[in-house]
């Protein structure tokens, strides 16, 4: 192994820093900063490659410099050298070599900043709010998307391929910050302010994120994916997504699991159409129990395939592996079937509905939450016996 | 060299300091540089907030420009009658230095009564701490510019038991223009926070 | 001793234990004007006995701070890390920060700049030695404050930036950041007393022929640091006030329900936090340039440069703050604006880079253990400000920042930088402070295990970053790791192991340490042929520094009384600094009055963390607090410098043929 390394590194040694440092990376990292999936991404992409390169190369001129004093110059019992103060003009034109070099860097870093600030051809909107520790994204009315009515879903960001979208973000407690690497630099959401950020996938694919402000206990754990479709499987999405309620046949777990629903999960979670008993639309009162106001809505929860801020996968290991490696010819067609009972992950469900703040480091212990008038931030426990869980998994299930 | 004591007495400067400028001043005129940004820092925050008002009040509804006016000149007339004090110190006369410097404390602490007047009125007028913004930057920077007056105060009444006890570390008239300085320089940031605050609008 | 009295020649007299009559203020605490043993300590006010005790409490806190990195590390070196939970890591990561830079970088620099700015100016103090002790006494007491909330409910648990609103009483319901808001506001007014005291002596107390442009390098730096913080303290204190009213006094400064701007903290905590940074590297930056031209036996190439673009870089650090928030929502021109003032600040740090690598260029190096750190400090620094230039481009940051590249980044500056300056340092000046030699060969264990291990650590983290890992995260998952031999799981493993090499550097420090304080070979005079005034007396020091208060003819002073240009151009030895030490001594001056010891520092150090503790707590305390300062401030203010003659019996400011003697320890 150790011989293998070495070899590798003395092969590329003298090729520059940066070639080094590429041949030790993964393969296939979802996060990967260098892997640019659509034009923004792409602008910075070949803004910073040159620079990399660049600052490689500085540094190899540094390291040799280096190197050579101290084999040259080292003390062989020389005489003591002469006491020279220094050589004014090598001091300046050694100032001003990477001053130019500086300047050129810096008129296309500006130009990229302002092209990469450009706002006025986007092509669709979608809203992003952050809050501990999950995303809601939302979507205004856009008809020429058939998106005839607001669109309200989390965990993934699923939007248009090739479609320039314009996410306006906002936070509804602490900083929080938006990164989809492939698709864009990141940007902060700040409570308080509602600011942009453009992305465009060139092609349908699923791209991994991660919130990059650090945000408090479960910072870690606040995942995010964005999902880009064909046209025609986003229309199909936006249908799905704005279908009416179904609610489950009489006499089925998932009708009792309906009632375990209207008697906990409400309390935050809106399910849309879901109606109580005496025919009165159910609407969550997140705003009274959680400090954020809001919980995820969980119309379609089988539609998305994570749930709690991303943190867990909604499918079996088989299942999501199947959607993320697809291409992206198939990809739209497997994203869209959704979460079936197959491929439910199970276990890890029932573990969040068993005891959420077990998996998932939360504020929801009485005793942290004086300063917020009782109100949890994330999900707590809700002590409920294994036949409810049994029940809810079920009225999950029909959520597609 | 070598017969004469040296005193390395350096906190009063028998040695000569190759700036010219004594330590303790030196020493003053950084401290009051820091000072300035301390200052810079709180008036950037009451007027990035000043309009913020919620459901308080606002500053026109509160303010009474002509009594902070009056007491502004009170502490304004303490920094002429700083420098008379600076003066007799200067000219070994304690029985005027005492003078100077107790009317130059009585008139800070005239500023700084008016100032517990100003935020007790302000109080009963719903302008808590909290209430809103505006409040909360209102009142610490005040707040701030009043502890430094009363800091001031404190050093000018033990300079006048100085004074009278005769017994001072260094030279009594530099100690005295030290203090000088340092409530010359809180008069001049009341003169800002006076403008900023009371007399531009929002 | 407070007072030194030399006859010439000098007579050894035995040591008369001598009756004392104190002066005291307010008619207690008896002032102690000879005191020994530990009190020599507490009460001290010679800048050396308080540049070591800054120096051990920094070290002291290294060793916290870098147990803590090793528990973070354990935490990371593998996926879903069981060995600290959330609440815990993240407690972890943000006193790793808190005390690695200002419990140990800042008061490790202040112990150099404390020790050897007098020595180096031909001083025989400080401005003002009492200040000087209440500085290092606030500095513990607020570090030990800082700490106390491990013991009260959990320390700070927002990140050393502490962004407002997260770190509300909302968000953060223990009482860690109230300690963490406290206790920094101390350790800001330790420095904040430092820096005053070291302008004020660096400007006003050179010896005579000492301009400026003759002033050592490491001073000059030192000059720098002090203004950054002199200027940078003051933001950071109104942004901590306005903390603390916040969390403790109802204040509403970054409570967004009220309409507050989150982001006016980001602006308050950068304009501090930028000029920080080189606060915490230009004082090494002087370390290596003392360093390097002693073991390459030239001056520093370009002197005047190295100068100018220290200050230079102490104007340029104020306009650079916003890079830190290019994905904050600034927008584009401001964006831009900042991107290139941190474009610019890159000339004047490359300008040191060329002219520590023209010193070594045609010199005759000696490879000593200092010179080693020193080196390695220009090859690793070049790799951190490199990364540097790479955000410093907006757009790429975007991707990078709150990633690992941006950890790397800032260890490759502060630990490739700041951090072997100061090991650098303590090799060079180890003989000069206790009169041993740390041992080379130790030494170089030292030093090859913390360069290894700094790049095992930190080295891959440019990986881990670039390829999407996101920082202060208590754990990180495989799903996100990518595949391959190499995927991030590898490099975080790599990591995690290079900071186990890094401490096993350090211990070897601490055991050259406690070796050489047991059995070190005693120090030559001027062990490294050394060029600057502080070589010019006895190792240690004695505590009035010089028998003679030396006349400054050159840059490197010390460099050219020992040696003479030859006719061709060659450097001929001319003296020992044996000799020049002798006559040093046979002009010494007679009577030389040091500054007495003095109880006020550390009762007005003392007052500041029970008030702090009772502003968390119970008012009544804070104001109990607040009599113990005002109480204090009296005595240090109407108490004089040197203790009266009266002090001491019999009277001592007599003249020479007196004869009291009291030998020089």
């Amino acid at each position: 192994m150790i011989a293998s390394v070495l070899r590798r590194f003395r092969r590329w040694l003298p090729a520059s820093a940066i070639v080094i440092a590429l041949s030790g990376c993964a393969t296939n990292a979802p996060q990967d900063t260098w892997k640019p999936k659509g034009p923004n991404a792409a602008k910075i992409d070949n803004l910073q490659k040159p620079i990399f390169a660049v600052a490689g190369i500085i540094g190899v001129i540094v390291f040799a410099a280096v190197i050579y004093c101290v084999i040259k110059f080292r003390d062989r019992g020389q005489p003591i050298p002469h006491q020279s103060h220094g050589n004014p003009a090598l001091e300046i034109t050694l100032t001003i070599i990477p001053a130019l070099i500086l300047t050129v860097v810096g008129v296309f870093t500006v130009r990229t900043v302002f092209d990469l600030a450009k706002t006025n051809d986007t092509e669709m909107i979608i809203n992003v709010t952050g809050q501990q520790w999950w995303w809601e994204y939302d979507y205004p009315v856009q008809a020429q998307f058939g998106i005839t009515q607001p669109i309200v879903t989390s965990g993934q960001l699923v939007f248009p391929a090739g479609t320039k979208v314009l996410l306006r973000a906002t936070s509804r407690d602490v900083i929080h910050s938006f990164w989809i690497p492939a698709l864009n630099g990141k940007r902060d959401v700040v409570p308080g302010r509602v600011q942009t950020n453009r992305i465009e996938a060139d092609l349908p694919g699923i791209y991994a994120g991660q919130c990059t402000e650090f945000c408090g206990l479960s910072h870690a754990n606040m995942r995010m994916e964005a999902v880009a479709l064909s046209k025609e499987d986003f229309a199909k999405w936006v249908a799905n997504q704005q279908s009416a309620y179904v609610a489950p046949a009489d006499g089925t777990l998932a009708k009792e699991g309906e009632s375990v629903f209207l008697s906990q999960c409400v309390r935050c979670h809106q399910v849309n159409g879901l109606t109580r008993a005496d025919g009165s639309p159910a609407i969550a009162a997140a705003d009274e129990n959680v400090w954020s106001g809001v919980a995820p809505n969980l119309t379609h929860l089988m539609s998305r395939n994570t749930f709690a801020g991303a943190m867990f996968d909604l499918a079996k290991p088989a299942c999501r592996d199947e959607v993320w490696e697809s291409d992206p010819a198939t990809f739209g067609g497997k994203y869209l079937q959704g979460v079936t009972e197959d491929c439910l992950n199970q276990s890890a469900l029932r573990a969040w509905l068993r005891n959420a703040p077990a998996v998932k480091p939360m504020y929801t212990n009485p005793a942290q939450l004086t300063k917020t008038g009782g109100k949890t931030r994330g999900m707590p426990f809700l002590g409920l016996s294994e036949s409810d869980i049994e029940k809810l998994v079920a009225y999950l299930l029909t959520r597609s | 060299m070598t017969d004469a004591a040296v005193h390395n007495d350096a906190e009063h400067n028998v040695h000569a300091s190759s700036s010219g400028i004594s330590n303790v001043k030196l020493g003053m005129w950084l401290f009051l540089g820091s000072e300035c940004l301390l200052f810079g820092g709180l008036i950037s925050t009451y007027m990035l907030y000043r309009g913020r008002v919620g459901q308080g009040p606002t500053p026109s509804q509160v303010f009474d420009i002509p009594f902070t006016s009056v007491s502004s000149f009170v502490l304004l007339m303490s920094s002429l009658t700083m420098v008379l004090a600076v003066s007799s110190a200067t000219k070994k006369d304690d029985r005027g230095t005492t003078l100077w410097l107790t009317v130059t404390a009585l008139l800070g602490a005239t500023f700084v009564g008016g100032q517990v007047y100003e935020f007790t009125a302000f109080k009963s007028e719903g302008l808590g701490f909290g209430t809103s913004l505006f409040g909360s930057s209102f009142y610490t920077l005040t707040g701030f510019h009043g502890v430094h007056v009363t800091v001031g105060i404190i050093m000018l009444m033990a300079l006048v038991g100085v004074v009278q006890r005769g017994e001072i570390p260094g030279s009594k008239a530099e100690t005295i223009e030290m203090i000088g300085l340092y409530w010359h320089f809180v008069d001049i940031v009341w003169i800002v926070i006076f403008t900023l605050i009371y007399l531009i609008p929002v | 001793m407070a007072i030194i009295e030399r006859s010439t020649p000098q007579v050894a007299l035995p040591l008369v234990e001598v009756p004392v009559t104190a002066s005291s203020t307010f008619g207690v605490l008896k002032r102690p004007v000879a005191a020994t043993g530990w009190k020599s300590w507490l009460f001290t006010v010679d800048h050396k006995k308080i540049g070591i005790m800054y120096g051990a409490a920094a070290m002291f806190f290294f060793v916290l701070g870098g147990i803590e990195a090793l528990l973070i590390r354990l935490q990371l070196a593998a996926p879903n890390g069981k060995v600290l939970n959330a609440d815990v890591y993240n407690q972890m990561f943000t006193m790793h920060a808190t005390t690695m830079v200002f419990l140990f970088v800042m008061p490790m620099a202040a112990a150099f700049a404390n020790y050897f700015i007098p020595l180096q100016i031909g001083a025989r103090d400080v401005a003002f030695p009492r200040l000087n002790a209440f500085g290092l006494w606030a500095l513990i007491s607020g570090g030990i404050f800082l700490n106390l909330a491990w013991f009260l409910g959990g320390a700070a648990d927002g990140g050393w930036f502490m962004y407002a609103p997260n770190s509300g009483p909302v968000f953060s319901p223990t009482h860690g950041i109230d300690f963490w808001a406290l206790g920094l506001q101390i350790t800001g007014i330790a420095s904040l007393a430092g820096a005053i005291n070291l302008i004020v002596t660096l400007l006003n107390m050179r010896a005579p022929g000492m301009s400026l442009m003759r002033l050592p390098i490491f001073s000059w730096m030192a000059l720098v640091v002090q203004f950054l913080l002199l200027f940078a303290v003051p933001v950071i204190t109104v942004a901590l006030f306005l903390l603390t009213f916040q969390r403790n006094f109802g204040a509403t400064f970054f409570d967004v329900s009220a309409g507050a701007d989150p982001l006016l903290w980001q602006h308050l905590f950068w304009i501090f936090g930028h000029p920080e940074v080189y606060i915490l590297v230009l004082p090494s930056f002087g370390i290596v340039s003392e360093v390097l031209p002693v073991f390459s036996r030239k001056p520093l190439f370009g002197y005047p440069f190295v100068v100018f673009s220290g200050a230079a870089i102490g104007f340029v650090g104020w306009g650079v703050w916003a890079h830190h928030m290019f994905a904050s929502g600034l927008g584009p021109v401001s964006v831009a604006v900042f991107s290139m003032t941190t474009m610019l600040i890159a000339v004047p740090t490359g300008v040191k880079i060329v002219n520590w690598t023209l010193t070594l260029w045609g010199g005759k190096l000696w490879f000593t253990t200092a010179m080693k750190f020193s080196i390695a400090l220009i090859v690793l620094f070049t790799i951190g400000g490199l990364s540097g230039v790479t955000h410093a481009v907006a757009p790429a940051d975007t991707q990078q920042t709150d990633t690992y590249y941006i950890v790397a980044h800032l260890h490759y500056v502060l630990f490739g930088g700041a951090v072997l300056g100061l090991f650098s340092g303590f090799y060079y000046w180890w003989p000069k402070v206790f009169g041993k030699m740390l041992s080379e060969r130790i030494g170089t264990w030292n030093f090859w295990l913390m360069v290894i291990g700094m790049n095992l650590t930190f080295g891959p983290m440019h990986i881990l970053g670039l390829q999407g890992q996101p920082r202060r995260m208590y754990i990180w998952t495989e799903a996100r790791a990518g595949e391959g031999f190499f995927n991030l799981g590898f490099w975080n493993l790599v990591s995690s192991i290079g900071a186990f090499v890094i401490a096993s550097g350090v211990l070897l420090f601490l055991i050259n340490v406690v070796r050489t304080a047991r059995s070190g070979i005693p120090a030559p005079l001027d062990p490294w042929d050394s060029r600057s005034l502080e070589w010019m007396t006895t190792n240690p020091p004695k505590e009035h520094n010089f028998d003679v208060i030396p006349t400054v003819h050159h840059l490197d002073e010390f460099f050219h009384r020992k040696y003479k240009e030859g006719d061709n151009g060659e450097m001929v030895k001319i003296k020992t600094a044996e000799e020049i030490l002798t006559e040093q001594e046979q002009a010494a001056d007679k009577h030389i009055h040091m500054p007495s010891p003095s109880y006020w520092p550390l009762v007005l150090a003392l007052g500041l963390p029970i008030t702090a503790y009772g502003v968390i707590y119970s008012i009544p305390i804070a104001v109990f607090g607040g009599f113990v300062i005002l109480f204090a401030a009296f005595g240090l203010g109407l108490e004089p410098a040197t203790a009266k003659d009266t002090d001491f019996d019999p009277p001592t400011d007599t003249d020479a043929t007196s004869g009291e003697v009291v030998p020089v320890d």
